[in-house]
């Protein structure tokens, strides 16, 4: 077992013995119990997240694929010896990570501890916990994972705990909201199964995997290495747009994006922040591992429609958030909005671009669940997310009102902080390839520094008393207090990240325009080359 | 036929029919050891009296009212063991034949045999044994023997007298119902050897008139007299017209002149199969023979259009006896119905089989009514048997591809492993499920409302997560055993219909329209598995969400809960990792010596 496994298998394992050990404890000794595996989740978790540090130290990530086969063997850290789980149809547990993944590894052992600590008082902490650590297997499971089965497990097993975290411990509309969000999802990803299906009917056996019933087997790295996968040019778009569709729902993109305000506004702070800040991005990272891994030459077509929806997704979102009075509501489009220039940056077709939609990925993955975290620190506290029934805001909870600043001012773009970054690069790479239709992005953002302020100036400011805020009605003479420090400890590392890695972008960014190099010198310009010659 | 031959030519037959053997065996202990006692009788004109042990005051010992339960769990067990040896490496008598003479043919390369030892058969007499076992097992709590019943005190009234003359009456017929089971276990294993019609229908007889009785059996419920009677009319009129296809066949298969050569054999030069072989174009004599053949078996694994007295007797029905007819049952009509297509049917490569288009068409109508049947029920027991009605629809497409014609040798095999391995495995989720329904039907909750259900979450978790695991499993979630079966059989289905379409097609299009139409019954398949999530899934809500009717735990029945943990272990290992290695092997090996014949 190399730690990958273990970082990949304990939370799974952990997170399901806590869970099954607070049911057998007695009734007399439930309260100490609980109180043991909180304190057990978050230590594990924490571990985890050193343990994940401690690889990202120990690799030289610039030297990765150094060898020149993208993708194919050798290309991944910490690869294990494939195992084999159910040899009659070739699924192996078969894992490694890359460039590409292991930000998202890293993101998600940083954010598990992080949403943890946020509602460190949730009710029924005990199970609460639990499922965020098996949350965590499941999250580990989509990035680490190298066989298309296995990743399609992990990729609904995620739903589960997150189904869950929003039926139990959600608002008062959860049920629909955690309905709506499993049958959405759930349908799109049967698609993207389909998508996956039809690659596996034509692999061909390699390797370890000429003695399967079947014939075929589900590895992606030897998938990769397979010269041409699906002969026919038209069955090879068909596998490309569901696999589209499937992805685009998750992460999600206009038109199907509905699911998420909804699952957002009803869910526990804990369960928006990994909502926004990972599950969203195993859509951008699916479509990036397999989408465009494998039919690079469909992506080059199928530009047009990237674009289109990544613009879509960016003006809509922004102008959606510009109505909105729920304040986790305007957030959770500002996600949407985001998600588009993720879209917008593989589009390019440049290895900034990409390397920008990467680092989109991350910074956002850092920003919206400290904008979330603020959100349910202010409907724990003031009992309302609407936008403009609390003012002036400042004079009561000075640290919400801080981190409120912060997380609003790191998404609209502001310089030093990392979303910035990541908005730079995108639309430095799509000046590149599109030339000036840059405007249209460029002055979306307009639109996002818009709603972010006016809805920062009607909440943290413009109260009509120099001394003192308007309170919401909810509040009912209860006197407001300023968020609790577990809550602090949180936003505080979160938004010292974002500060961290607006100067110093280079920690990932290296490695991730490396491994985007990488994707266009060995995958995407023979593609381009080939349609050349095959038009 | 040589008649001087004893039925014991060979010494080796006791040993190739060891599972057979020891239930023999069985079947006269269960007679035997309860009527032990201290009977004599007088040598006449003298005063000596010899003990005969059969009759007069039974022993205390050996009348104990839970020596038939032990008994028959035993025997099952020894069977199931046997059977299992066939799979066990080294092992020499792995494929027997052995003819009418009782002589046997090791490898059998004779042709003049009835019954067949062979892994495909001792696959299916496992899944019998092991489902006969698990029904058993939940009998022996569901019909519990009291050492201590004692008659109703002449005083007792109402509803002590009726628990009092329930325990008796419970003392009374174990000795019956394990002895009908043995009954079952042995038709059925004969349906399982035998490569001749008429021997395969006896087998068939036997088992069906021990399970009419059986669905009868526990006569306090008022249902279950009904379903009884819905099951055993339908049955045997199946039956019948299953006969009179057999008659059909034996004239066709004799010419005019030489009856001598009629035979119900499938093997031979005489054979049924070597006379399908043989025939031009489809006589209509054998092929009204042939459908008439097909439509008991249809009845067993209850396809559309004979599927409708099985809601009625799975769900009137004790849940133990409804776990015995949707997983035995059903694979006793798979055993032979596949076993009658392959060997007497089966196309040649590249043509298309002459039931080809009634088996794909029955296929789609059987997953669709079932599934939306099962959609629109509120009753537990007609869901899971309307989900049987739907996995027949499963297996029936597999063996539509078999039966295209496009199935190359490996294709073939794959699909009839599919075939085998998820009758194995459904044993395992499907009986798993009966069996928490059993629990909850014990204490007088009606298992037939979904209501039985509500809160059953709180009620007793581990039963409850164990049912949602097996209702996952029989949705075919991965990456439990569920999936791996659906997953074979549709692989074996795509690979079958795209054969022969060119896969360098340009256009989408133009590749769908060059596959096999066949390949829209795994689509169908594929819709129906997502249409099925819904009913399986709605178990879970009500188990977890809904506020239970009552808040009484379930019942105690420790043989029930053992048997459920080990349905749950065996459902999560047969998906995954090595365990399910070894089961599809074993499917492997059956499906490659049914290909043999």
């Amino acid at each position: 077992m190399n730690s990958l496994e273990i970082l990949t298998l304990t939370p799974l394992a952990a997170g399901l013995m806590l869970l099954f050990l607070h049911e057998i404890v007695p009734n007399q000794a439930k309260e100490k119990a609980t109180d043991l595996i909180r304190y057990a989740n978050l230590g594990i978790a924490i571990i985890l997240f050193l343990l994940a540090t401690q690889i990202g130290f120990e690799t030289d990530w610039l030297d990765t694929w150094a060898a020149g086969n993208f993708g194919g063997q050798n290309a991944y850290i910490l690869e294990n010896t494939p195992v084999s789980l159910i040899s009659s149809i070739g699924v192996t547990w078969h894992i490694g990570i890359d460039a590409l993944s292991y930000p998202m590894v890293w993101l998600t052992t940083l954010l598990i501890p992080l949403s943890m600590l946020v509602q460190w008082d949730a009710e029924k902490g005990a199970q609460f916990h639990s499922l965020i650590l098996i949350m965590e297997g499941a999250l580990l499971g989509v990035f680490v994972v190298l066989d298309l089965f296995m990743f399609y497990a992990f990729w609904e097993l995620t739903l589960v705990p997150m189904f869950f975290l929003i039926l139990v411990w959600g608002g008062s509309d959860r049920r629909y909201a955690a309905m709506k969000f499993f049958i959405y999802t759930f349908s799109a990803s049967i698609l993207m199964l389909i998508g996956i299906l039809i690659v596996y009917f034509h692999s061909a056996p390699a390797g370890g995997f000429t003695g399967t019933l079947t014939g075929h087997h589900f590895d992606m790295v030897s998938l990769m290495q397979q010269s041409t996968l699906i002969e026919s040019a038209g069955l090879r778009m068909v596998v490309f747009l569901l696999l589209l569709v499937g992805f685009a729902t998750k992460m999600p993109s206009v038109p199907v994006h509905t699911w998420l305000p909804d699952a957002h506004v009803q869910a526990p702070t804990a369960g928006s922040m990994l909502l926004a800040g990972v599950m969203l991005k195993m859509g951008a990272y699916g479509f990036l591992r397999i989408a465009v891994s494998f039919f690079p030459q469909e992506t080059i077509t199928m530009i047009p429609l990237l674009v289109f929806l990544g613009m879509a997704s960016l003006f809509y979102g922004a102008w959606v958030c510009l109505g909105q009075t729920n304040l986790k509501r305007m957030v959770a489009y500002s996600s949407v909005s985001h998600m588009g220039l993720i879209f917008l940056g593989i589009a390019t077709m440049q290895p900034l671009g990409i390397a920008g939609a990467l680092f989109m990925m991350f910074a956002h993955g850092l920003i919206s669940p400290l904008l979330f975290a603020v959100c349910g620190s202010f409907k724990h506290h003031y009992h309302t997310l609407e936008i403009g029934s609390m003012r002036g805001l400042a004079h009561h909870s000075p640290f919400m009102a801080g981190h409120m600043m912060l997380g609003w001012m790191a998404s609209l773009g502001l310089p030093l902080l990392a979303g910035f970054v990541a908005e730079v690069a995108i639309m430095i790479a799509f000046w590149m390839t599109f030339g000036w239709w840059v405007l249209i992005p460029a002055l979306t953002l307009i639109l996002t520094a818009a709603y972010y302020l006016w809805s920062m100036q009607r909440t943290i400011f413009e109260s009509s008393d120099p001394h003192r805020g308007i309170l919401p009605d909810t509040m009912h003479g209860e006197e407001p207090r300023d968020i609790t420090w577990h809550e602090n400890v949180g936003m505080f590392i979160l938004g010292g990240l974002a500060i961290l890695f607006g100067i110093l972008p280079a920690i990932f960014f290296d490695m991730m325009s490396n491994w985007s190099s990488g994707l266009v010198s060995e995958v995407l310009i023979d593609a381009l080359t080939q349609l050349e010659v095959t038009p | 036929m040589n008649i001087e031959s004893p039925l014991l030519a060979s010494p080796l037959l006791g040993e190739v029919l060891r599972p057979e053997m020891t239930i023999l065996i069985g079947i006269v202990l269960l007679i035997v050891v309860p009527n032990l006692g201290n009977a004599t009788i007088r040598i006449p004109m003298t005063k000596f009296r010899i003990p005969v042990f059969l009759g007069g005051r039974r022993f205390t010992m050996t009348s104990d009212p839970l020596i038939p339960g032990v008994i028959s769990m035993f025997v099952l067990l020894l069977s199931m063991a046997a059977s299992l040896m066939t799979f066990v490496d080294g092992h020499e008598l792995v494929n027997v034949c052995i003819s009418a003479s009782g002589a046997i043919q090791q490898g059998c390369l004779g042709s003049d045999y009835i019954l067949r030892s062979d892994p495909y058969s001792r696959l299916f007499t496992t899944i019998f044994f092991f489902a006969l076992l698990l029904g058993t097992a939940a009998m022996i709590n569901r019909m519990p023997a009291f050492v201590d019943a004692k008659a109703p005190h002449p005083d007792d009234t109402g509803a002590t007298r009726i628990h009092a003359i329930r325990r008796l009456l419970n003392n009374r017929r174990q000795g019956d119902f394990h002895l009908l089971i043995l009954f079952v276990a042995l038709g059925m294993s004969i349906v399982a050897l035998s490569t001749h019609l008429f021997l395969l229908f006896i087998g068939l007889e036997l088992a069906s008139l021990a399970i009419y009785v059986l669905v009868a059996f526990m006569k306090e419920d008022e249902t279950s007299g009904e379903a009884a009677t819905k099951y055993f009319l339908t049955g045997s009129v199946a039956s019948a017209i299953t006969l009179y296809g057999m008659s059909l066949l034996y004239i066709w298969s004799g010419s005019a002149s030489n009856y001598a050569t009629a035979s119900l054999s499938l093997v031979g030069p005489n054979g049924l199969a070597a006379t399908w072989q043989a025939m031009d174009s489809v006589d209509p004599l054998a092929a009204i023979g042939f459908g008439m053949v097909l439509v008991g078996f249809g009845f067993k694994i209850s396809a559309v259009p004979f599927h409708f007295a099985a809601p009625d007797a799975y769900s009137g029905t004790s849940a133990p006896m409804a776990l015995i007819l949707a997983t035995a049952s059903k694979a006793m009509g798979f055993a032979a119905l596949v076993r009658v297509l392959v060997v007497m049917a089966m196309p040649e490569y590249g043509t298309e089989a002459t039931w080809l288009l009634l088996a794909g068409i029955l296929s789609v109508i059987t997953m669709t009514w079932g599934n939306l049947a099962a959609l629109s029920t509120e009753n537990p027991k007609r869901m899971l048997a309307y989900s049987s009605v739907a996995h027949a629809g499963y297996l029936l497409a597999a063996l539509a591809a078999l039966g295209s014609g496009m199935a190359g040798a490996a294709t073939s095999r794959l699909l009839i492993t599919a075939v085998a391995f998820h009758l194995l495995v459904l044993a395992f989720f499907k009986s798993g499920a009966f069996l928490v329904l059993t629990l909850t039907e014990m204490k007088g909750d009606d298992a037939n409302k979904m209501e039985s259900l509500y809160g059953l979450g709180r009620r007793d978790p581990i039963m409850a997560a164990a049912m949602f695991v097996f209702m996952l499993a029989l949705a075919g979630v991965p990456p439990l055993s569920g999936f791996l079966s659906k997953f074979l059989v549709i692989d074996g289905i795509v690979t079958a219909s795209t054969a022969s379409g060119s896969l360098s097609a340009g256009g989408a299009i133009e590749w769908l329209s060059s596959v096999h139409w066949v390949f829209w019954l795994a689509v169908a398949m594929a819709v129906n598995s997502a249409l099925s999530l819904f009913y399986y899934l709605r178990i879970g809500q009500v188990m977890f969400f809904e506020t239970p009717r009552s808040i009484r735990p379930l019942p105690e029945a420790p043989m029930i809960r053992i048997a459920v943990i080990l349905c749950l272990f065996l459902t999560v290992l047969a998906g995954l990792g090595p365990f399910s290695q070894t089961l599809v092997d074993m499917a492997t090996m059956a499906a490659q010596e049914l290909l043999r014949v």
